[in-house]
């Protein structure tokens, strides 16, 4: 019995990874086909930064700058994040601009606005109430950053339709980053730190950040010195955001935890669009996978130690 | 020459930009105004210059059957594509360049990027082993943020998010702050050995 025992966890061991494959494949698709409601806990980065972009509802000499440093690969993390802030910035009437500095960032921008325009059904108007500055060459990203601390308008340009910034109604009020004070970067790398180095430092401007989980251990100083007003991290701070967002902005309700704590919004709700519980919907998936990783470990672990002791075993 | 008239313009303009951040005169102003415009008009040339660089790369190995030589193809195909659809019909939505974009950009991007939680359960599974004191304070502390990462570890027990916030905000940060200084001196010594001339391995050559 014991001798089989053995066996079965040397199998174990030397478990052919194709099998692996099949079982996180089969965790990630089932619960995608098949949404379940589950939990949405806020944290404290997620809270901060959306009370700061909040703070910025119907104010004409306040906007928000949504950089989009990455390209289709880290989408399903990052898109909706994107999507979610801009709707935010609709539902409240915030002044939003968008940049990029990758070309293949430039077809996203398009991409999220449109999303969160047709899906939320928002009357909103390019250079009236967004902007797309568009792709800038990532050369010009430090003159451009550095160069916004001055003049908006004279650092940028253009936007994406190539109309003179300068000329644009949304640029009404908004000089540079004493208005534009809040710069959101949007990013699988550490570009969020060139933010903070220079619109920060130099400029007083607000940063958030909106990254991929497996760079978010790498913002956590930023966080505590509060030189990150507050960050989305992963899939999981998507979530949250999608949540913060269905509870207050879509109703026009003020943030408080209170309220938060109370209410529970079931993602099989139909009211809400799928593109706007897309990221709630991947944290089922993101569970269950988690899941099984932690399972796969404690099956390695068992198999290891049973390996080890029936070695040690036989050497006496 | 070709190496000292790079050095000269690596040094003065790197004291320059020094003397810049600290003095801020009208005729230090002027000089950060002139650099901005200046460095607008070089990007486009620093374009031409990959898409030259590209070029030169792929052609030759399709000339010298390089191994895998017909990827090439595919690269070159690629960029000329989309840039031919690009400038024809432009790059916002409805146009043949979103749809390359939604439709194969896109999701080969995406299963690229996700073919990571194949290989981290794999990993996981083969490697993660509490070999050692070390080995199994690194696994216990990847578990614990990996449940509470998701709802369900909150649901388990509100302890599990607690002490992932606390190893990502206590033990992690105090880690990434010390590297962090330590890529800071990194940085700055660096910089005084570039603009004091010592470095000059960015010349290329020995």
């Amino acid at each position: 019995m014991s001798n089989n025992n053995t066996r079965f966890w040397d199998r174990m061991q030397n478990l052919d990874r194709r099998y692996i494959y099949i079982v996180v494949a089969l965790a990630i698709i089932i619960p995608l086909l098949i949404p379940f409601n589950s939990k949405t806990y806020i944290t404290e980065p997620v809270e901060n930064l959306y009370k700061k972009v909040d703070s910025f509802t119907d104010r004409e000499d306040r906007a928000i700058l949504m950089c989009f440093m990455h390209d289709a690969s880290t989408m399903p993390e990052l898109f909706p994040m994107e999507v979610s802030i801009l709707r935010h910035c609709f539902e409240r009437n915030i002044k939003v601009f968008t940049i990029c500095f990758l070309p293949t960032a430039a077809p996203l921008i398009d991409y999220a606005i449109n999303t969160a325009k047709e899906v939320g059904g928002f009357d909103v108007k390019s250079g009236i109430d967004y902007c797309n500055f568009g792709y800038k060459p990532y050369a010009l990203f430090l003159p451009i950053l550095l160069g916004m601390g001055e003049d908006i308008a004279e650092a940028v340009e253009t936007d994406s339709e190539g109309r003179k910034v300068e000329n644009l109604e949304i640029m009404k009020d908004l000089k540079n980053y004493n208005e534009l004070n809040l710069v959101i970067d949007f990013s699988a790398s550490a570009s969020v730190q060139t933010w903070i180095t220079y619109a920060r430092v130099k400029f007083g401007a607000n940063i958030g950040a909106g990254i991929t989980a497996v760079m978010a251990a790498e913002n956590y100083p930023f966080l505590q010195t509060g030189q990150l007003v507050g960050m989305l991290g992963g899939l999981k701070g998507a979530a949250e955001y999608e949540k913060l967002v269905d509870i207050f902005a879509s109703n026009n309700v003020v943030f408080s935890k209170e309220i938060v704590k109370e209410t529970w919004i079931p993602i099989t709700d139909k009211q809400i669009p799928y593109q706007f519980k897309i990221a709630r919907i991947g944290m089922n998936a993101q569970s269950v996978a988690h899941i099984m990783i932690i399972v796969f470990i404690i099956l390695g672990n068992i198999g290891y130690f049973v390996s080890r002791k029936s070695k040690n075993k036989e050497l006496g | 020459m070709k190496r000292q008239i790079p050095l000269i313009i690596v040094i003065g303009l790197g004291l320059l930009f020094v003397i810049h951040t600290f003095v801020p005169h009208k005729i230090s102003e002027d000089f950060y105004e002139w650099w901005q415009t200046w460095s607008k008009a070089i990007s486009p040339f620093m374009v031409l210059l990959g898409i030259m660089s590209l070029f030169m790369v792929h052609s030759t190995k399709i000339k010298r059957k390089t191994a895998n030589w017909q990827y090439s193809f595919v690269t070159l195909g690629g960029l000329l594509i989309t840039a031919f659809v690009g400038f024809m019909w432009g790059t916002r939505e409805g146009t043949p360049y979103m749809w390359l974009f939604k439709n194969i950009q896109m999701p080969m991007s995406a299963t690229m990027f996700s073919l990571l939680a194949f290989y981290i359960a794999s990993a996981a599974y083969k490697a993660f082993r509490a070999r050692s004191v070390e080995a199994t304070v690194l696994l216990v502390a990847a578990v614990i943020v990996m449940l509470g990462q998701v709802p369900l570890g909150a649901q388990i027990s509100h302890w599990i998010p607690d002490t992932s916030k606390w190893i990502l905000n206590v033990p992690n940060l105090a880690s990434k702050r010390a590297i962090g200084l330590g890529v800071g001196l990194g940085i700055t010594a660096t910089s005084l050995k570039i603009l004091l001339g010592i470095e000059r391995k960015y010349l290329g050559g020995d």
